[in-house]
C-alpha cells in the first residue's frame, strides 16, 4: 500500500489553475524527484500536502487516512516533514534552540531533543554557529538548519522544496550525503529541484509537472525524453 | 422622511470619514502597515483652522488651506523621520515591520496628543462655520448649514483626490508601488518620493477633514482619536489598500452610524464601528471589496 | 544548556534581585503616599509583563492589555458593588472572567496577523470601555464603582501586590523554561515554520492570550481594591500607551525589561508631575526614540555595556547585522 496518495487534486487561484487534477502515489521509503518549469504548481502541491492550502477538490491520503482539513501542525506530527522554498526558521532562536524546539514539538523529551540536536549540528557542520541566532546565519547555513529541523522528528516522508538552490557546493554535498543516509534508514523523500544533475544523482524516480498537471512519471530516461516534458521545458515552439 | 434625513446626515459624516480613510488606505497600500497617528493629522488640521480663523481672524479659505499645508507638512516630516526605516534597510526591524510600525506610530499618536495638551491646553477651541446660514431645509429634511457646505466641499475634494490617485501620473506611480515596491523601484520609480507623496496627501486630507469638522466638534488634543479609529474601520470595510473601497466604506459607516444612533442607542453610537470592524476582520478579512492577500 | 534557557535564567535572576530590593522598600519608607506610588508601579509592571508575554515572546501585538485590566477591575468591582462579595471571592472571579475572555479573544484572533490583530484588539478594547461607560445600571458609567480596600494598612497592601508580582514572575519563568517558552518564541519568529515543525499554533496562541488576559485581570482587580475605585479610566488608551512604554523602554522580549520598565514609568510619571510636564509626552517621545534607535531597551543597553566591559564578547568584533533579503 502506498504511503502518500494525491487523488485528483485541484486548486485554483482566481482563474489560474495551479493544480489541475493531480494524482500521484508514493511508496514508503521513496526517493522521488519532482521537476517542472517555474509556476507549474510544485510548491502549491506541497502546500496542499502540508495543510497550508486547502484543495478545491480531490483528496490527499497519507498513511491510510485523508489529511485534508487537518492543521499543518497535525500533518507535520503525522510524519510529513517540510522544508520551504523560502527558508523558514526561528530567526531569534539560536541554531541549537531551533532544533530543540522542533524536536520537542515532534514529541521528543527535552533531553532527547538536546542530544539529537547536538548530533545534527555536528553532522550538518553547523558547529561554528551553534549559539548564533538563526537570523544571523548565512543563507546556506539557514537552509541546512531548516533541513536539520525536519529531521528532529521522524518524518515518514520529507518534502524538500528547492533544498539545493543557492547554497555552496560543499554544503550541498553535506546535504546530499545526509539525505542518502536517512533514506537508507527508511525515511522517504520527495525533492523539488531545478538542479537536475543533483536530483539524478539521488534518484531515478521522477515526476514532471507542467501547468498544474503531472505530465510524466517514471525513471529518468523515460521522463526526460517524454515529449510532453520537453515541450514543457522548451515551450510550444520546440514541438511544432 | 426621517429615513431620508438620517441617510443625508450619515452621508455627510461619511464624506469626512472617507477623507480620513483614503489616506490611511493609501499608506496601508504602499507600506502594508497600520498608521496609528492618522488622527493627529486630523487634530492638527482642526487646531490650525480654529487658531488661524478665530484667533488671527484671517479669511476662512486661508485657514482651510493652512490646515491642509500644516497637516501635509507634519505627515511628510513623520515619514522622513520614522517611517522610512520601514522600507529602507534597517537591520532586524525589517523582520519586525508590523511591530515597529505599531509601536512607533502608536507612540507618535500619544506624543502629538500630549504635545497639544502641553502647549495648547486641554480647552476646546472653536472654529467659525463656513456659512452664516444656520440650517437648510428641503421639504421635511433639515440639515445644518455648515454641515452641508462642508460636506459638499469635502465631496469635491474627495472627487479630486480620487481622480489624482486613479488617473494622474503620480497616482499611477502610487499604485505601482502599492502593487510591488521592488518591481516599481526597478522600473525607475522613486519609491521614497512616492511614499512622501502618499503621506503628504493623507496628512493633508485628514487635516482638511479636521478643519471642516471643527465648527461641529471643537478642537481638543484627543479630538482625532475617534475619527482615526473609525477610519480604520472603513479601511478594513473597503479592503485595505483600496481608495474607492475607503470612500464607499466611509459612506456606509456614516449611514450605519446615523441609523444606529437613532434606532438602536445614542449612547453606543461610537461603538457600532468597532463591532463592524471585528465582524469584518473575522468574516471577510479582505474587506467587502478587496482581494485576499497571498502567502506561503 | 541551550541559549534561550540561559538567557531566561539570567534575566530571571536579575529580576529576583530587583524584586528583593523592592521588598525592602517598606523597611525604609513609611510614607503611605510613597508606598502607594510603588504599588501602582507594581500594577504597571504586571500589565507590562503580561503584555510582553504576548508581544515580546509570542509576537502577538495586542492592544488590549488594559481592557483586560478593566475586565478584572469590573469583575471584582461588580461582585462587591452589587452582591457585596469580599475581595477574596471577587478577585478569583475577576481572574476567571478575564482568563475566559482572553481565551475567547485569543481563539478568534488566531488567523489574524500584524496590522489586523492590532486593529481587532484595539476595537475590542474600545468596545469594553464603551460598555463600561454606558451600561450605567451595572457599572455606574463614568462615575465608576467604589470598591472596598483590600487592606487599610498600606504595608499590607504593598506586600500583597508584591506577592502577586513575584508569583507572576516565577510562574512566567517556569512557563518560559518549559518547552512552551520555545514554542511561543517559535510562533513569534515564524508561524508557518512553527506549524510545519508540529507546533500547534492555535493552541499555544490561545494559551498566551489566556495567561496574559488572566494576569492583566488579576492586576486590575488588585489595583481597584487598592485604589478603591473601578472606573473606565483604567482602560483608557493612554494607559495602553504606558504599558507599551514600560515594555519598550525596559526591553521587549526579556523577563526583566517590563518589570523594571513598569517601575521606571510610574516613578518618572510622578517625577514629571512635579515639573508640570505631562508625563505621557515624555514617555511617548521615549517610546519613539527607543523603538527607533535602541529597540532592545534599557536591558539591552545594560547587557551590551556589560559584555563590552567584562564579557567574552569583549574581544569579539561587533556582529554584523545581516541585511534582510526577500
Ligand atoms: N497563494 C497564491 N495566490 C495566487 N496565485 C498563486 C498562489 N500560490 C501560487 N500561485 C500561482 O500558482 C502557480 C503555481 O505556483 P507554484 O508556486 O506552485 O509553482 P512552482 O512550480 O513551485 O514554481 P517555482 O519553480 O517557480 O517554485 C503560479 O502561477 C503562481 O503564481
Ligand atoms: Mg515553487
Amino acid at each position: 500500500m502506498s504511503l502518500l496518495r494525491f487523488e485528483n487534486v485541484h486548486k485554483a487561484f482566481g482563474g489560474l489553475k495551479a493544480l489541475d487534477g493531480v494524482s500521484i502515489s508514493l511508496e514508503a521509503g521513496c526517493m522521488t524527484g519532482l521537476i517542472g518549469p517555474n509556476g507549474s504548481g510544485k510548491t502549491t502541491l506541497l502546500n496542499v500536502l502540508s495543510g497550508n492550502l486547502a484543495p478545491d477538490q480531490g483528496d490527499v491520503i497519507f498513511d491510510g487516512r485523508s489529511i485534508v482539513g487537518l492543521q499543518p501542525s497535525a500533518i507535520a506530527r503525522r510524519g510529513v516533514g517540510r522544508m520551504f522554498q523560502i527558508t523558514r526558521l526561528f530567526r531569534r532562536l539560536s541554531t541549537l534552540d531551533n532544533l530543540v524546539t522542533s524536536g520537542c514539538a515532534f514529541g521528543l523529551s527535552f533531553h532527547d531533543a538536546l542530544d539529537r540536536a547536538e548530533r545534527l549540528i555536528e553532522e550538518l557542520e553547523l558547529t561554528a554557529v551553534h549559539d548564533e541566532d538563526g537570523g544571523n546565519l548565512s543563507g546556506g547555513q539557514q537552509k541546512l538548519l531548516e533541513f536539520g529541523s525536519v529531521f528532529m522528528g521522524a518524518p515518514k516522508i520529507a518534502v524538500l522544496d528547492e533544498p539545493f538552490a543557492a547554497i555552496h557546493p560543499h554544503m550541498r554535498e553535506v546535504m546530499v550525503r545526509f539525505i542518502r543516509e536517512r533514506h537508507a534508514e527508511g525515511h522517504g523523500f520527495l525533492i523539488v529541484s531545478h538542479d537536475l544533475p543533483v536530483v539524478l544523482g539521488l534518484t531515478d524516480d521522477l515526476i514532471a509537472m507542467n501547468a498544474g498537471q503531472v505530465v510524466a512519471r517514471g525513471d529518468a530516461d523515460t521522463v526526460l525524453h517524454d515529449p510532453l516534458v520537453i515541450e514543457a521545458y522548451l515551450g510550444e515552439t520546440a514541438v511544432s | 422622511m426621517m429615513t431620508l434625513e438620517l441617510i443625508l446626515q450619515g452621508l455627510v459624516m461619511g464624506v469626512f470619514y472617507a477623507m480620513m480613510g483614503i489616506g490611511l488606505t493609501l499608506i496601508f497600500g504602499i507600506l502594508k502597515v497600520v498608521y496609528f497617528a492618522h488622527g493627529e493629522s486630523f487634530m492638527v488640521g482642526a487646531y490650525t483652522y480654529a487658531l488661524i480663523a478665530a484667533l488671527l481672524g484671517l479669511p476662512l479659505p486661508i485657514a482651510l488651506a493652512s490646515a491642509v499645508v500644516v497637516g501635509a507638512l507634519l505627515a511628510v516630516i513623520v515619514e522622513r523621520l520614522l517611517i522610512r526605516p520601514l522600507y529602507e534597510k534597517f537591520g532586524d526591524w525589517q523582520q519586525m515591520r508590523d511591530e515597529y510600525a505599531i509601536i512607533v506610530t502608536f507612540g507618535l499618536s500619544l506624543f502629538l496628543i500630549n504635545a497639544a495638551n502641553q502647549f495648547l491646553g486641554p480647552y476646546p477651541y472653536h472654529g467659525p462655520a463656513l456659512t452664516d446660514i444656520a440650517r437648510f431645509q428641503f421639504g421635511d429634511i433639515i440639515i445644518g448649514g455648515h454641515r452641508l457646505v462642508a460636506g459638499l466641499l469635502g465631496l469635491l475634494i474627495l472627487g479630486g483626490a480620487l481622480w489624482f490617485i486613479q488617473r494622474s501620473f503620480w497616482g499611477k506611480q502610487i499604485r505601482a508601488v502599492a502593487q510591488n515596491r521592488f518591481g516599481a523601484s526597478i522600473a525607475g520609480i522613486d519609491t521614497r518620493r512616492v511614499s512622501a507623496l502618499v503621506f503628504m496627501l493623507s496628512g493633508g486630507l485628514a487635516a482638511l477633514s479636521g478643519a471642516l469638522l471643527v465648527p461641529l466638534f471643537h478642537a481638543q488634543p484627543d479630538v482625532g482619536m475617534v475619527p482615526a479609529l473609525k477610519s480604520f474601520v472603513i479601511v478594513v470595510l473597503g479592503g485595505m489598500g483600496s481608495p474607492i473601497g475607503a470612500i464607499i466604506g466611509g459612506l456606509i459607516l456614516g449611514v450605519l452610524e446615523s441609523f444606529g444612533a437613532f434606532y438602536v442607542s445614542y449612547a453606543y453610537r461610537d461603538t457600532f464601528a468597532f463591532v463592524i470592524l471585528i465582524a469584518v476582520l473575522l468574516l471577510r478579512p479582505q474587506g467587502l471589496f478587496g482581494e485576499r492577500a497571498r502567502e506561503v | 544548556m541551550n541559549a534561550s534557557h540561559l538567557r531566561t535564567r539570567r534575566e530571571f535572576l536579575v529580576s529576583l534581585v530587583f524584586l528583593a530590593a523592592v521588598a525592602a522598600v517598606p523597611l525604609f519608607v513609611t510614607s503611605g503616599y510613597l508606598l502607594g506610588i510603588v504599588i501602582v508601579a507594581m500594577y504597571y509592571a504586571l500589565l507590562a509583563i503580561a503584555w510582553n508575554l504576548l508581544a515580546g515572546y509570542t509576537g502577538q501585538f495586542s492592544l488590549a492589555p488594559t481592557a483586560f485590566a478593566m475586565i478584572g477591575a469590573y469583575g471584582t468591582g461588580m461582585a462587591s458593588y452589587h452582591f457585596g462579595l469580599p475581595p477574596a471571592v471577587g478577585v478569583p472571579i475577576a481572574i476567571l472572567v478575564s482568563a475566559v475572555i482572553g481565551m475567547g479573544l485569543g481563539r478568534i484572533v488566531v488567523p489574524l496577523r500584524g496590522p489586523y490583530l492590532a486593529l481587532t484588539t484595539i476595537a475590542f478594547a474600545e468596545i469594553v470601555r464603551h460598555v463600561a461607560r454606558n451600561a450605567h445600571e451595572y457599572t455606574r458609567g463614568d462615575f465608576g464603582m467604589s470598591v472596598p480596600l483590600i487592606s487599610s494598612d498600606r504595608v499590607m497592601a504593598f506586600y500583597l501586590m508584591l506577592a502577586l508580582l513575584v508569583a507572576v514572575q516565577v510562574g512566567l519563568y517556569f512557563l518560559l523554561r518549559s518547552h512552551a517558552g520555545l514554542y511561543l518564541q517559535a510562533i513569534r519568529d515564524d508561524e508557518t515554520a512553527a506549524a510545519g515543525r508540529g507546533i500547534n499554533v492555535i493552541f499555544w496562541k490561545t494559551v498566551a492570550f489566556t495567561v496574559s488576559g488572566a494576569i492583566c485581570g488579576f492586576a486590575g482587580a488588585m489595583y481597584v481594591h487598592f485604589s478603591g475605585l473601578a472606573s473606565p479610566d483604567i482602560g483608557h488608551i493612554f494607559e495602553t500607551g504606558l504599558v507599551l512604554a514600560s515594555v519598550v523602554i525596559g526591553g521587549i522580549g526579556t523577563m526583566i525589561g517590563p518589570l523594571v520598565g513598569g517601575f521606571i514609568v510610574q516613578f518618572a510619571a510622578e517625577g514629571f508631575r512635579e515639573f508640570g510636564l505631562r508625563h505621557m509626552l515624555v514617555f511617548a517621545a521615549m517610546v519613539i526614540l527607543f523603538v527607533r534607535f535602541f529597540r532592545q531597551g534599557l536591558w539591552g543597553l545594560v547587557k551590551n555595556a556589560w559584555d563590552r566591559l567584562f564579557g567574552q564578547g569583549a574581544a569579539r568584533p561587533a556582529r554584523q547585522v545581516k541585511e534582510a533579503g526577500e
